[in-house]
C-alpha cells in the first residue's frame, strides 16, 4: 500500500514500481499536452528575455477538453476571457509545467533504478497540485461525474475501462492520503 | 420592475458612481473532480481563511454549485483567479450580482 509520510517539512512516500510507473507515464503525458518540448532549455525560463523568443504569438482557447479544464476561461464572456488567457495563460502553463517536471524527477528515481521503494524530501503543495491536475485530466478523459464511482464498482473485470477507472479512482486516494498526512 | 433597473431617467439611489464602484467578484464552482479536503486545503493557502470558513465556502460550493470565495477590484480578482486556476479549481471572476 502506497503512502506518503511527513518528516520534518517534507513528505516522503512509498510506491511499487508498477505505482511509479503509472505516475511517471501520466505526468510525460500531461507535459506533452502542456507542450512541454522534449528537449533540454539551456536558458532559465523565469528570465524576461526568454519571453521575448519562447512566447507564442497567439494564445487562444484550447480546443482539446483537458486543456481547456486546465486552463479554463476566467470571465464568461468570450472577449473578456480571450483577453485575460492571452497576458496569463503562459504563467499557468508553466506552473503546472513545473509541478510536473518536478515529480517526473523524483518518480524517476524509481523508474531509472527499476525498483520500487521510497522518495524523500518531497514537496508537499507541488505533488497536492500535481496529482490533482493528473486527476483532472484524466476525469475529463473519462468523463468522471458524481455517479462514476458506482458505476466502477459494478463494472465487470474483463471491461477494458476498467483499470482506466482503477488508476483515476487510485489518485484520488493517493491525493487523500497525502491531505491526510499534511 | 426589471426595465428600470438601469433606466437612467429614474429618480432613485442608483447611481453611475454606484454602478462603477461595484466590486469584482471571484466565484468558486463545484465539479466533481476536486476532493473536499484539497478545496478547503486550497481556500485556507490562498485566501488565510479559518478552517471553518474554509469548509463553509467548500461546502457552499458543493451543495450550491458556486461560491464567491473573494471581492475586490478586477485587478485582485484576476489575481485570485489566476491562482486558484494554477490549483485546478475552476474559477470565474465577475461584477458582483448585487446592485
Amino acid at each position: 500500500m502506497s503512502n506518503f509520510e511527513k518528516v520534518g517539512g517534507s513528505f516522503s512516500l512509498e510506491l511499487t514500481l508498477d505505482e511509479a510507473h503509472i505516475l511517471i507515464n501520466l505526468a510525460e503525458q500531461l507535459l506533452e499536452l502542456l507542450g512541454e518540448g522534449d528537449f533540454f532549455h539551456h536558458y532559465d525560463t523565469s528570465d524576461p528575455l526568454a519571453q521575448l523568443l519562447a512566447m507564442p504569438s497567439e494564445i487562444v482557447t484550447p480546443e482539446d477538453p483537458v486543456l481547456l479544464r486546465l486552463l479554463p476561461n476566467a470571465y464568461a464572456d468570450p472577449e473578456a476571457a480571450s483577453d485575460f488567457r492571452r497576458y496569463t495563460e503562459p504563467a499557468l502553463r508553466s506552473s503546472k509545467q513545473r509541478n510536473l517536471r518536478i515529480i517526473r524527477e523524483e518518480l524517476a528515481i524509481l523508474v531509472d533504478g527499476d525498483h520500487g521503494g521510497i522518495i524523500e524530501n518531497l514537496d508537499g503543495d507541488i505533488w497536492l497540485t500535481a496529482l490533482n491536475d493528473l486527476r483532472i485530466a484524466l476525469s475529463v478523459r473519462l468523463e468522471i461525474n458524481e455517479g462514476s464511482f458506482e458505476k466502477f464498482e459494478l463494472m465487470p473485470d474483463s471491461e477494458p475501462e476498467k483499470s482506466v477507472h482503477a488508476v483515476y479512482f487510485w489518485l484520488g486516494w493517493l491525493q487523500g492520503n497525502l491531505l491526510d498526512n499534511l | 420592475m426589471m426595465a428600470t433597473k438601469f433606466d437612467t431617467r429614474t429618480e432613485g439611489d442608483l447611481s453611475l458612481d454606484h454602478l462603477v464602484d461595484r466590486p469584482w467578484v471571484t466565484i468558486v464552482w463545484d465539479d466533481p473532480v476536486n476532493l473536499m479536503g484539497y478545496v478547503t486545503h486550497v481556500f485556507i493557502k490562498l485566501f488565510g481563511f479559518s478552517k471553518e470558513r474554509a469548509h463553509e465556502l467548500m461546502m457552499q460550493v458543493h451543495v450550491e454549485g458556486r461560491a464567491v470565495v473573494s471581492s475586490g477590484s478586477r485587478e485582485e480578482m484576476e489575481r485570485d483567479v489566476q491562482r486558484l486556476h494554477e490549483h485546478g479549481l475552476w474559477a470565474t471572476l465577475q461584477r458582483d450580482d448585487k446592485i
